[in-house]
């Protein structure tokens, strides 16, 4: 589904992912862990097509196709999702408004009818059960004013929604506590399926507690440094990821 | 940022919509201003001779004042002579009595603008006032509002029909002398709306006024005057349009608002002149006085404005809060882009104990316009434990435009309390983004976020007008992104 | 009382006759300046209230008296007389003015490192006028109104500091400025130059103090530029007398990646106001403008804050704040403009005035004229009084009203001495606002309870 190869981006000039290699099938879950400053999230991003990361070689296909090549909204067209680490804010923005304007417009990409607000309704008030919010949440303006683990659960709202094909979570669950840590991995794993990829990035092992992923990369200095089965992330939880520049000193 | 351009391209360029004319006779005076226009106009309005006195007196003041020159605004000098000052479509002998009087053209004309004006069509329970150019056309739900006791009649009507009332009211709020376009206005007005809803009367439903500007050359002078008496409320709305004409068009109204003791009223804009062409050719100059009077103890006066069009926008709709525990309110959004330039705002005067008074200013710059809020709050030594709560804050599109903030506060009371906050930058980068990943175009993530940042001072209008707000604004940035 | 034309013509005179008696009269280039100021000041004519930087604050007053313009000191004083007022505790270069002109017996610039110019302006335009010719009136462009030009017509005297590149000043320089009025009302105008070379560093602490009651118009103004990469910590005290006239422009401009940092502290003089030009021109400068007014009695206090961003990615934070009392006045003018050019700026402005009495005044008028769009820019302003609410809690606690109003006014005061790093200054300034809310009446008190 999703082949990555070479990958080389910088921000401000400043290289941050050196060549990433990377082959994820549908159905597959992969953890991408790594330190601080170590590119995960400028990954991330990249994937999403964030302005001010600036590729300077190799290629993303998505089903084939040159994901880079994409507008950002043209690559959530075609099913790719980005959880944000830190979910913005729209004031003024009303939260259902949002998320039938959002939902309609990959629908309507993907050839489906558009929803009208009955049916919209209904679809949310569903995958709302799932991310185990009420039905008020709909009522609020887009992450204003909302907690931090609110903010998470809106993002795997919106997932719940908006179906994507790969889903990528950004550090969804750092400043998480442990309910709402298992309510977002309860509401992935939900959304497990075999034509869906999703990846995760995060910092510690936690919520790979809760989410057993197909494969584990490490990611150090912009490439990755190994890749294993969920077995790895156990190991780093252990030893930490300081043997990661010793090794690469060596 | 390419596609941020191409917005910026499509916004400029954006059409008006409302830029029709409509091809009917009319009954025009040349254009020019002298003692003997003003007689005309009075004479043809079949005026007592306190109101041609009245007017005279204004035009007498108006002659020994000079245009102001205000800081930020670009503005080419007035001929006052080259204009107008008296349109009236020709009609039958004695005016319109009922809607099948009406020349079908103007009924056409407002039926293309969205106004229910037959009463079949207006279920929505709002009726409506029109002025074209500068004469009342008809007046809708007439009976309905006869039984309240409701007084809603063209101000000619008003004139000749309930001279006591005008004659006590007129010129109490905004009086003849009090600005160079309040004097003119004045000295020429040829119609308007007046309103007086009796002691402890909630009018029964929304009352409404469209103005249009249609022939060429012509100055539009409306006067409106709505006068809450004792425990009575009312809801008031007003919209205006013009046909696209290459030569600038002057709307100089007045508007009056008196609230006595627990008296309640809500004024609601929603100004939609012509603005003029992308080269800033053509467009309304929008010039306007508008000032409520919360007179009893207990008032409530609220303004709510949305400004999305004419070429020069000059107005602050003020309240002077007299009563004790009066309570003034100021909710706005202007819109600026292409060449317009708008310098709006408002002036709570805080006279009364308890008096409060809130501001809310949403401005919204693009193109290569210039968007100003300007304001005064002033706490005069009466002003025990009165507070006031201002909230400015103004997006930029576009890297060619300005907004600017001036507000000026005025405290001689100690226990008076005075809040101003003022923000400005544009649509956050993250916050595009962020729709963006969602599937929204960047045409409609700048549409939502807009609605977004205004959404305070549309939840303040009417419904029929939020949507017709959120419509407009739309409309607007439509012609806007890519 | 005098017309405007009658004072107008007064200070044109006045002006013409000194002109060929001040330092440096010979010299073509500073003889043009002053005689160009001169005729500015015909064309500019007085200050009037319609003007918009006029609209509050009347000049009626200050027209009322016959003012004599000196150029000399006017007096003499012991090193016992002064010695009290130097900062405590802290190792300084000292440089006394008394009524705009340098005493040099009673500074000590001993310290100086090598290569280092604090001094004189009148000494350096006698001895070394390259400085001088070179950047007088760099700072300050062209007269913005008659009491600019009238003291750039009798350029003579001030404060003088230059700093080589590179060049760090350990310690700071104490700047004493004291004023002595006499029977007869004076008129003195000191010009102050303080250019500090790319890379460079200092820290200027100014103090303005009166020994006596009397009348006089300080009109002074200042020329601080800040070169690429320079550093200006800038600390003012104005201590002026009760009956004192006070008119201070300060023009400072900065470099690239300069900081400047000011903490203004105004507790004197009867009509006082302090214009504050700051002009950003080089990209990635910053500053931090911090400022405390009190005003009591007869008093008006005056701040004209005037910002200007031109280029892009510079910073400024502005907080003024405001204490009154008695019948006193305060106008707060805080301007900032960020040009075309000066994308990514970032620049906020706040004042806060706090109203102990019925009979104060305060207009207050921040501004914002924005033409760039990619920039975070805000300001604010409250006007009020204490809460009642914490003057409750206060009291609930057993603290009686007057002492609870003083904590809650020193810690609305602390908010901005707290910024000031120099602790002598931070000290002083502190005591005397304590002891100006001391002398309260318990009027105050009152002013809540209605």
């Amino acid at each position: 589904m999703l082949n990555i190869e070479n990958l080389h981006a910088s921000v401000d000039n400043k290289p941050i992912l050196n060549g990433i290699d990377l082959q994820i099938r549908a159905g597959e879950v992969h953890a991408i862990m790594g330190p601080n400053g170590s590119g995960k999230s400028t990954l991330a991003h990249v994937l999403a097509g964030r302005e001010g990361y600036t590729v300077t070689d190799g290629q993303v296909l998505f089903e084939g196709e040159d994901l880079l090549g994409l507008e950002t909204e043209e690559r959530a067209h075609r099913g790719v999702f980005l959880a944000m680490q830190y979910p913005v804010e729209l004031p003024g923005v009303n939260n259902a408004a949002f998320l039938k304007a959002s939902l309609n417009s990959v629908r309507t990409a993907r050839g489906e009818a558009a929803l009208d607000a009955p049916a919209f309704l209904k679809l949310a008030r569903d995958r709302i059960a799932l991310v185990g919010m009420q039905d008020r949440f709909l009522k609020r303006n887009v992450n204003a004013g909302f907690s931090g683990g609110e903010k998470k659960r809106n993002e795997i709202l919106q997932m719940a929604l908006l179906e994507p094909k790969l889903a990528i979570l950004d550090e969804t669950d750092s400043g998480l506590d442990i309910d709402a840590l298992r309510i977002v991995a309860d509401g992935v794993n939900a959304l497990r399926n075999p034509g869906r990829a999703i990846i995760i990035v995060t910092h510690y092992q936690r919520l790979l507690d809760y989410i057993q992923p197909d494969r584990v990369h490490v990611l150090a200095n912009g490439r990755i440094a190994c890749s294993g089965d969920g077995t790895l992330a156990q190991e780093l939880e252990e030893k930490g990821y300081g043997w990661l520049n010793e090794e690469s000193a060596a | 940022m390419s596609a941020s351009s191409e917005i910026l391209d499509r916004f400029v360029n954006g059409e008006y919509e409302h830029g029709f004319v409509t091809d009917i006779e009319s009954d025009t005076l040349p254009p020019g201003l002298n003692d003997s226009v003003v007689r005309t106009i009075s004479a043809r309005k079949q005026e007592p001779e306190w109101m041609l006195d009245w007017r005279l007196r204004a035009y007498h003041h108006w002659l020994g004042m000079s245009q102001p020159d205000w800081a930020h605004l670009r503005q080419p000098q007035i001929d006052f002579d080259s204009i107008s000052y008296y349109s009236a479509p020709k009609r039958k002998k004695d005016g319109p009595k009922s809607l099948d009087e009406v020349d079908p053209q103007i009924l056409d004309t407002y039926e293309k603008l969205g106004i229910p004006l037959e009463e079949q069509k207006a279920l929505a329970g709002v009726a409506v006032d029109a002025v074209f150019d500068s004469v009342s056309v008809a007046t809708t739900f007439r009976r309905q509002l006869t039984e309240a006791g409701v007084i809603f009649c063209s101000m000619s009507e008003a004139i000749r029909e309930y001279p006591d009332l005008i004659q006590q009211y007129l010129g109490s709020v905004v009086p003849h002398t009090d600005n160079f376009f309040a004097s003119l206005n004045s000295a020429v007005f040829s119609d308007g709306t007046f309103v007086y809803i009796p002691a402890g009367v909630r009018c029964p439903m929304e009352l409404s006024t469209y103005f249009r500007i249609n022939e060429a050359r012509t100055g539009q002078f409306e006067r409106t005057l709505i006068v809450a008496a004792p425990g009575s409320q009312v809801s008031y709305l007003e919209g205006c349009t013009a046909p696209m004409r290459d030569e600038n068009q002057l709307h100089a109204a007045v508007v009056e608002l008196i609230a006595m003791e627990d008296a309640s009223i809500k004024y609601s804009t929603v100004q939609n002149w012509y603005p003029g062409d992308a080269r800033g050719r053509g467009g309304i100059y929008n010039f306007v006085t508008k000032r409520g009077d919360c007179r009893g103890d207990r008032s409530h006066i609220s303004w709510t404005q949305v400004e999305t069009g004419s070429a020069i926008t000059w107005k602050y709709p003020s309240c002077i809060l007299r009563g004790n525990d009066s309570v003034g309110e100021f909710h706005s959004v202007a819109v600026t882009r292409g060449q317009q330039q708008a310098d709006t705002g408002t002036k709570m005067i805080h006279m009364g104990r308890n008096t409060r008074s809130t501001i809310v200013s949403k401005g919204i710059s693009a193109g290569e316009a210039q968007n100003t809020y300007r304001g005064l709050v002033r706490m005069t030594p009466g002003a025990e434990n009165a507070r006031n709560h201002t909230r400015c804050d103004s997006l930029l599109i576009g890297d060619r435009c300005g907004a600017h903030t001036f507000p000026y506060m005025e405290s001689r009371n100690p226990t008076a309390r005075i809040e101003h906050e003022a923000t400005t930058s544009r649509i956050g980068e993250d916050q595009l983004f962020y729709c963006r990943q969602r599937g929204l175009s960047e045409e409609d993530a700048v549409s939502l976020l807009v609605n977004g940042f205004c959404k305070e001072v549309f939840n303040e209008l009417p419904m029929e007008f939020a949507v017709e707000a959120q419509k407009l604004l739309n409309v607007t940035l439509e012609g806007a992104v890519g | 009382m005098n017309t405007p034309e009658i004072a107008m013509q007064r200070y044109h005179d006045s002006l013409t006759g000194i002109q060929p008696s001040l330092t440096g009269a010979e010299l073509p280039w500073l003889a043009g300046k002053r005689r160009s100021a001169l005729e500015d000041l015909t064309r500019l004519g007085l200050p009037q209230r319609r003007q918009e930087s006029w609209r509050y604050t009347s000049i009626d007053k200050l027209l009322g008296y016959e003012l004599m313009p000196v150029t000399e000191a006017m007096a003499s004083l012991q090193e016992s007389d002064i010695r009290h007022l130097w900062l405590p505790d802290l190792q300084t270069h000292r440089i006394l003015f008394v009524n705009g002109r340098f005493v040099p017996q009673l500074s000590d610039l001993s310290g100086l490192p090598a290569g280092i110019t604090v001094g004189s302006l009148r000494d350096l335009i006698r001895c070394n006028p390259i400085m001088p010719a070179r950047w007088l009136g760099h700072a300050s462009g062209a007269s913005r109104h008659a009491f600019g030009a009238m003291n750039s017509a009798a350029i003579h005297d001030g404060l003088v500091i230059d700093l080589p590149r590179n060049q760090r000043l350990e310690r700071p320089v104490e700047v004493l400025q004291i004023s002595m009025g006499r029977d007869d009302a004076i008129l003195y105008q000191p010009r102050n130059l303080v250019v500090l070379e790319a890379g460079s560093e200092a820290t200027l602490i100014e103090r303005h103090v009166c020994l006596g009651n009397s009348h006089y118009f300080h009109n002074g103004m200042s020329e601080i530029l800040v070169q690429e990469g320079a550093r200006l910590e800038h600390l003012r005290i104005q201590e002026e007398s009760p009956a004192a006239s006070f008119l201070h422009g300060i023009f400072a401009r900065q470099a690239a990646d300069s900081r400047y940092e000011y903490s203004g502290f105004s507790l004197g003089g009867a009509w006082a106001r302090t214009e504050l030009n700051l002009d950003l021109q080089g990209e990635g400068a910053h500053a931090r403008l911090d400022g405390l007014y009190t005003t009591g009695s007869n008093q008006l206090t005056d701040y004209h804050l005037n910002i200007r961003h031109t280029v892009p990615g510079c910073r400024s934070d502005t907080r003024f704040k405001g204490l009154l009392h008695g019948r006193g006045r305060a106008v707060f003018d805080g301007s900032i403009v960020v040009e075309k050019e000066a994308q990514k700026t970032e620049a906020h402005l706040n004042n806060a005035n706090l109203l102990l009495s019925r009979r104060a005044e305060v207009d207050t008028k921040p501004q914002l004229e924005i033409h760039a769009d990619d920039v975070r820019c805000s300001h604010g302003a409250t006007v009020g009084q204490l809460e009642p609410i914490q003057l409750f809690y206060l009291r609930s606690r057993g603290i009686d009203a007057l002492d609870a109003q003083r904590m809650l006014c020193m810690g609305f005061a602390g908010e901005i001495l707290e910024q000031c790093r120099i602790r002598p200054v931070s000290d002083i300034v502190g005591r005397a606002i304590e002891n100006e809310l001391n002398a309260l009446a318990p009027e105050v008190a009152g002013a809540s309870s209605d």
